[in-house]
């Protein structure tokens, strides 16, 4: 990994040796922390500022931690005025997220453990493990360093700082986008891919995305990839510029499917004409130049049957266009199908194109998902009339529905529109889904 | 390779109820003393950064209360510890008669992996006040015995010894940090089983 020094999605980790974080009004006042202990105590992330600086803060977290284990239960969260913390204690190490904003408990939760499962990604469960059983004082930041950007990268996308991406709706809603592609194309891609892996051993699973969203997953029989494994590899190649001058053999933990392995992948885009991703991951660390090859043999293939074309028209479109669907009054929506973790949003178009005006929708839909989804008592509609928007959130047994209307907009208006939505991705639902991931 | 960070270390403080623990710490983080006495709740931390044979190591001090009640935290406080500092007051015979027991406690809760050359580190405190009734020689010799931890008479009060002290913890701490050994082991082969994975850490859900 390249030398990391200075985090800079955050700018200021390193040249802050005079700040006492804990009188600081900006790192005070920042919407979110996150924080990452071993069961010592001692720190191994934070998410803005530097981890020395905070040690003693670091010390409170795990006495706060330890103190309700002595009597055999666990923190979940505190409230206080404003704040709310929550904590994860998962295989020596504690997580903790403190939040100003309207995130559940629950979401934060699904946060932390993602950022669990980032560590493993990056070292395995069982290297975690036995640094730990050999060393109580270990400092765990010795292995990660320089993979902290990987979490850092997480962290600006799940709780979109600056950008203004969907991105951050796939995290909400614990689903992959899918890259919208016509059926044939995506089948030809496919099989594409099929005929140039088909008897290459030990090859797991074959990815190919663009933008964050992904194109086609192709598998080897009855292996799965499940949502949060696929997620993390969505993570790193959008954290790594690397990727896109080079190929890469990079040695990865898919907690999901293995928590104690590595599965080598062999990262690299597909060539300058067309910047899709092609990640072949093979259980055996030896496969690099077989994997080469085939990627040679499929990015041939896919120029040959006109694939780069239909990759390259989503890549420059901007996305699902609600105007183009003649549904001008919706704004904004995010629709996810019940039963597989994938998503479709529209494109981002004003007000919301943005940055503070983005955060705002964002809110809406952090707001909407935490209430229809509330434990114990979840709602299936909500409908509110807002200051600028109508807001809608619709869980049925077939999908959910977010969406913003335009604040004008009659609420008899809202069931028609949204029919006519309903009817559009029904029509396109081959090409918007993928139903069911493909065998070598 | 990565540039490597900074170490930190984790140091607790252990003795008796107002022998000066909280009060030495202050005055070597904060350069502050206090005559009023107020007893530690649980525990209380600091945060120093020293420079040790020309590395920046940021200490993290763990200052526990010596009050009995809070002795059921011992095994969540001292667990993963890098030094543990033993202090009594030079006036008080009860508070030097308990070192063993504190050290043994540490040891036995925080279980360290060569209980033997763990690095302690012994302080006599409060030698400004003339009633002293714990002589130097005695002290000594228990620290001897112990297999040669490192004392000190401090006063935290007039900061006499404080940062010396404080650089023999550091420096012993950072002795036992053994370099890590980063690349002698072969991650585990991954396991694929022919009928789905069944070795992930949760349910087997697909996209």
């Amino acid at each position: 990994m390249e030398n990391n020094e200075n985090k800079c999605e955050n700018g200021q980790k390193e040249q802050d040796h005079q700040i006492d974080y804990r009188r600081d009004r900006e790192w005070l006042e920042k919407p979110k922390h996150i924080f990452i202990l071993s069961e010592a105590g001692k720190p191994i992330y934070t998410f803005h500022g530097s981890e020395d600086k905070l040690a003693s803060l670091f010390g409170v977290m795990q006495a706060l931690v330890s103190f309700v284990q002595q009597n055999d239960d666990g923190i979940t969260a505190i409230f206080a005025e404003g704040y709310k913390i929550v904590f994860l204690v998962r295989n020596s190490l504690i997580l903790v997220a403190t939040s100003r904003t309207n995130c559940s408990t629950h979401q934060m939760q699904t946060q932390l453990s993602y950022l669990y499962n980032q560590i493993l990604s990056t070292l395995t469960y069982s290297r975690v493990n036995r640094s730990f059983e050999k060393r109580k004082n270990f400092d765990l930041r010795i292995l990660l360093s320089g993979s902290e950007r990987i979490i850092d990268n997480f962290l600006v996308h799940d709780n979109s700082v600056r950008k203004v991406t969907n991105d951050v709706f796939s995290n909400l809603t614990n689903s992959i986008s899918i890259m919208k592609i016509p059926i044939t194309d995506r089948n030809n891609i496919v099989s594409s891919i099929q005929s140039s892996c088909s008897k290459i051993k030990d090859l797991i699973f074959a990815i190919l995305l663009a933008k964050n969203q992904l194109i086609s997953l192709v598998r080897l029989k009855n292996q799965t990839l499940h949502p949060v494994d696929l997620k993390l590899i969505f993570n790193l190649i959008d954290c790594s510029e690397s990727f896109k001058s080079t190929e890469s053999w990079v040695p990865i933990c898919l907690p999901k499917f293995d928590m104690n392995g590595f599965m080598y992948a062999y990262i690299t885009y597909l060539s300058e004409d067309c910047e899709a991703c092609l990640i072949l991951m093979s259980s055996d660390c030896e496969a690099f130049s077989v994997l080469k090859e085939a990627k040679s043999k499929i990015t041939d293939k896919l120029r040959r049957n006109n694939c780069f074309n239909a990759i390259n028209q989503e890549i420059f479109s901007n996305g699902y266009n609600l105007d183009a669907l003649n549904i001008p009054e919706m704004v904004h929506f995010v629709y996810k199908p019940k039963g597989i973790y994938q998503i479709i949003c529209s494109e981002i178009k004003p007000p919301y194109t943005s940055v503070s005006e983005f955060k705002k929708l964002e809110g809406i839909y952090f707001d909407l998902y935490r209430k229809i989804h509330k434990p114990h008592a979840p709602l299936k509609l909500i409908y509110e009339v807002r200051e600028s928007e109508a807001a809608l959130a619709w869980v049925t047994t077939t999908h959910e529905l977010y969406a913003v209307f335009q604040p004008t907009v009659e609420k008899n208006d809202v069931i028609m529109l949204v029919d006519k939505l309903f009817k559009a991705i029904a029509k396109d639902n081959d090409n918007l889904f993928i139903k069911n991931h493909p065998y070598f | 390779m990565a540039t490597r960070k900074k170490s930190l270390l984790k140091v607790i403080i252990l003795g008796d109820s107002s022998v000066g623990k909280t009060s030495l710490m202050n005055q070597y983080v904060n350069k502050r003393f206090s005559t009023q006495y107020k007893a530690t709740i649980g525990a209380d931390f600091l945060t120093k950064e020293v420079v040790v044979d020309d590395r920046v190591v940021t200490m993290q001090i763990w200052d526990t209360a010596g009050q009995e009640r809070f002795q059921s935290l011992g095994v969540a406080f001292y667990r993963g510890a890098d030094c543990c500092v033993l202090v009594y007051d030079v006036t008080a015979p009860n508070s030097f008669k308990n070192l063993d027991s504190w050290r043994d406690e540490f040891l036995i809760q925080a279980g360290p992996r060569d209980p033997e050359h763990f690095p302690f580190v012994v302080l006599g405190n409060k030698v400004d006040l003339e009633n002293r009734q714990v002589s130097t020689r005695r002290a000594q010799q228990w620290a001897q015995s112990k297999n040669d931890i490192p004392y000190y008479e401090t006063s935290a009060k007039e900061g006499r010894n404080v940062e010396q002290a404080f650089q023999t913890i550091a420096k012993n701490a950072l002795a036992q940090e053994a370099e890590v050994e980063l690349y002698n082991e072969f991650p585990d082969k991954i396991r694929v089983q022919s009928d789905g994975n069944r070795n992930g850490n949760s349910d087997n859900c697909q996209c």
